[in-house]
């Protein structure tokens, strides 16, 4: 045993707990940083070399301190439960915001919405049917058929705006996955470096992971972390990152996700959710508010041209077009409206007073409109409700992955007391063998001088 | 054991603050629109209700205009018949003086004639009567008048309904040839024959009694048919104002808020929400470097 070891081990132990005390620092200071996962010096005895021969070997405390890494204390599973919650998480958000969106649109129940300005123009014909040779009654049909078709058009161009909204947010949101997972290959080669040459990457990783969510969020993204820390990334089973090389994505015009040329399955997270919207939310419901306006046109014409108008013709269809985006009222003249059910110009209201009962018809516009609206509140309570559960469970399963990665003040604080008593401790350790030393040199007697 | 670090129990704390606002604005929403559904997605079967009360709603109060239009029309028809009853009797009366003159006095039953040809007139603008410029006996015409200035009826016989409530359709009128008889035997006839036979036939004026009395059968059976249409039409009123409370309480208890339990509800969540608040700003205030010197 060398007379000055006692001096190198306390020299490793100083060194050791200066360098767990900066990791400290370091965790203090990101302790608010995004996506930061706090990290621990991993310290480690360092014994005497292995397998050398008592008789070989000189006599030695047992071991000292030393530094193997510094680890990152994440939790990888709770991670890539949080990436699969989010992206879920991502989806149903936007699939309840689209339906609400929708329901927005149709604002019912009220008294200005579609279903009350049936009721009003169904009724007003009651008006014609009693006086059908007032021209103020008549006036009053017309104005209120303007009405209903009117709504429903505006209806069809607002459900027209709300698809042109999503398609613009899933062009940029396929802007934004295209750029993380270019970022991501490029940090897949710095990590892919780091690891063969044993720096620490754990900023890179840091980075990385929360790339991965973003695309998760984004997409569904799912990833596969390999040995090498880079990480493998598919979204709707196609493969976009994949080490240094990233494919781009995009939408087709028939709204699918394209991953460099092939055509991606069910992907997930917020584009998924624009894409559902594009391609089923929002034509089933442009298509029941066609059905509504083609029942409307179908009940009110067919009634119409078995009529009378005042001067005793036959009348014409009140409405033209037969979807919501093309209906409009036909007749001008109110006079031509069909009142009488018998010709020759009398004063028959009988017509007028069919068309006034239409509103009841079992499969007629009223009835139509009433399922489109039941339909929509229900899709939208349930997506609403399904968005509420999932932002729970993924808030949990944050507050889980938090729990491993997540600094706390309290646990450095008493860290920075450990390190720095283990510091002070072998501060003294170096003193005590100094002063024994000198002792030994300068105080042990005179001899042979 | 689940770590709990500062960023975690923020997190926490704000997605419970996120969730008490939450509540605390769907509650005053509700509030200041005075409503429970303020959307359908709230309530989809209410919804679904709600709209169909609403039509069914907007449908009685169209059968109540109806209905008092009805009446009006009916009330016309009515107070025209009862005048044409007293205007019969008046010349029933003066037909019965004619017959007991007899033929001798050619110059007192010219007189009479006279008054009878009055009294035709009178009757003509009667059974002219309309409402709302249409003749009430008229049937369907487009036209102004029931009867024209020579008798003849020139309306038609379509039939003037009204739709008073679900599925009750009531016809208010027949045609004017049913109370005031065919063309050519007509009231207005069987008058201008009275007249004539008053000068020159006397003795055929008993024949003319008869028939007389035949028409007034005939008007008093379509007045009583009005009479009986018009109560008809009061019942079913009443029925639809009972509806329409009915109908609109349940709309109300549908869609609209109780102000007294949303009140005790805003301010729980409200109590509850400043509780959060508080309870935050308490908890992160501590840390191990509060007590460490």
């Amino acid at each position: 045993m060398s007379s000055f070891s006692g001096l190198t081990d306390a020299l490793t132990a100083l060194n050791a707990a200066r360098y767990a005390l900066d990791v400290t620092g370091q965790n203090i200071s990101n302790a608010n940083t995004p996506g930061y996962v706090r990290q621990r010096a991993e310290l480690a005895e360092a014994g005497p070399v292995a397998g050398v021969a008592a008789l070989y070997a000189t006599q030695h405390a047992d071991s000292t301190v030393t530094v193997t890494g510094t680890s990152r204390l994440n939790d990888p599973v709770v991670d890539m439960r949080a990436r699969s919650e989010h992206g879920r998480n991502g989806y149903l958000q936007t699939t309840a915001s689209t339906l609400s969106g929708v329901e927005a649109l149709f604002n019912e129940p009220s008294d200005t919405g579609l279903a009350e300005q049936l009721n009003d123009f169904w009724n007003s014909w009651a008006a014609v049917a009693n006086n059908p040779g007032d021209s103020a009654a008549r006036n009053v049909v017309l104005q209120k058929a303007a009405s209903v078709a009117g709504t429903l058009n505006e209806a069809s161009a607002a459900l027209g705006r709300l698809s042109q909204s999503l398609t613009d947010q899933a062009g940029s949101t396929v802007t934004q996955i295209n750029t993380a997972t270019g970022e991501l290959a490029q940090l897949n080669s710095a990590i892919a470096v780091g690891t063969a040459t044993g720096a620490s990457d754990n900023q890179l990783l840091d980075q990385r992971d929360g790339l991965l969510m973003k695309l998760s969020d984004l997409a569904g993204a799912q990833a596969t972390i390999n040995p090498d820390g880079t990480a493998t990334v598919t979204i709707g089973g196609q493969n976009v990152v994949n080490s240094t090389t990233a494919t781009a994505v995009s939408v087709n015009a028939s709204n699918q996700l394209d991953v460099g040329g092939t055509i991606a399955g069910t992907a997930g997270g917020q584009l998924q959710g624009l894409l559902d919207g594009l391609t089923s939310t929002l034509p089933n419901y442009a298509g029941q508010l066609d059905a509504v306006a083609a029942a409307l046109a179908g009940t009110a014409n067919a009634a119409q041209t078995g009529g009378y108008d005042l001067a005793g013709n036959p009348g014409g269809p009140l409405f033209s077009g037969s979807t919501a985006g093309t209906i409009s009222v036909a007749v001008t003249d109110p006079t031509k409206l069909a009142a009488s059910g018998t010709p020759g110009g009398n004063l028959d209201g009988s017509v007028a007073l069919a068309m006034s009962q239409l509103g009841n018809a079992p499969a007629g516009a009223d009835a139509s409109y009433r399922t489109l609206i039941g339909t929509l509140a229900t899709d939208s309570q349930r997506a609403s409700q399904q968005a509420t559960v999932q932002q729970s469970v993924t808030d949990s399963v944050d507050a889980l992955a938090q729990s491993s990665a997540g600094v706390s003040i309290d646990e450095e604080t008493s860290n920075l007391l450990t390190y720095q008593r283990s510091y002070q401790a072998s501060s003294r350790v170096l003193t005590t063998v100094d002063e024994t030393l000198d002792v030994l040199i300068n105080h042990t007697g005179r001899a042979g001088l | 054991m689940l770590r709990v670090t500062e960023g975690s129990t923020s997190r926490g704390a704000l997605v419970g603050l996120q969730a008490s606002a939450g509540r605390l604005s769907a509650l005053q929403q509700q509030l200041s629109s005075g409503r429970q559904i303020t959307k359908p997605s709230d309530d989809p079967t209410g919804t679904v209700s709600a709209l169909q009360l609403r039509s069914q709603l907007k449908q009685i109060t169209q059968y109540q205009a109806s209905a008092t239009d009805a009446l009006g029309w009916l009330t016309t028809v009515d107070s025209a018949y009862s005048s044409i009853t007293g205007q019969l009797q008046q010349v029933r009366t003066l037909v019965l003086q004619g017959m007991n003159t007899g033929t001798g006095s050619a110059g007192s039953n010219t007189a009479i004639a006279q008054q009878v040809d009055q009294a035709r007139a009178s009757l003509l603008s009667l059974a002219n009567a309309s409402y709302l410029g249409r003749p009430v006996f008229g049937g369907t015409t487009a036209g102004t008048v029931a009867f024209d200035s020579t008798g003849a009826y020139v309306g038609d016989t379509g039939t003037v309904s009204r739709t008073v409530g679900p599925n009750t359709t009531v016809d208010l009128n027949t045609p004017g040839t049913t109370a005031f008889g065919p063309n050519g035997s007509n009231l207005f006839d069987l008058l201008s024959t009275i007249s004539s036979d008053l000068v020159s036939n006397p003795t055929n004026l008993g024949a003319d009694l008869t028939a007389l009395d035949a028409r007034q059968v005939a008007i008093t059976g379509d007045q009583s048919l009005a009479g009986a249409k018009y109560q008809r039409i009061q019942g079913v009123q009443t029925t639809s104002s009972t509806d329409t409370i009915q109908l609109k309480s349940q709309l109300s208890d549908l869609q609209d808020i109780d102000l007294a339990d949303m009140a005790v509800q805003v301010s729980s969540a409200n109590a509850a929400y400043q509780a959060a608040l508080a309870t935050t700003a308490k908890i992160s205030q501590i840390s191990l470097l509060d007590f460490l010197r």
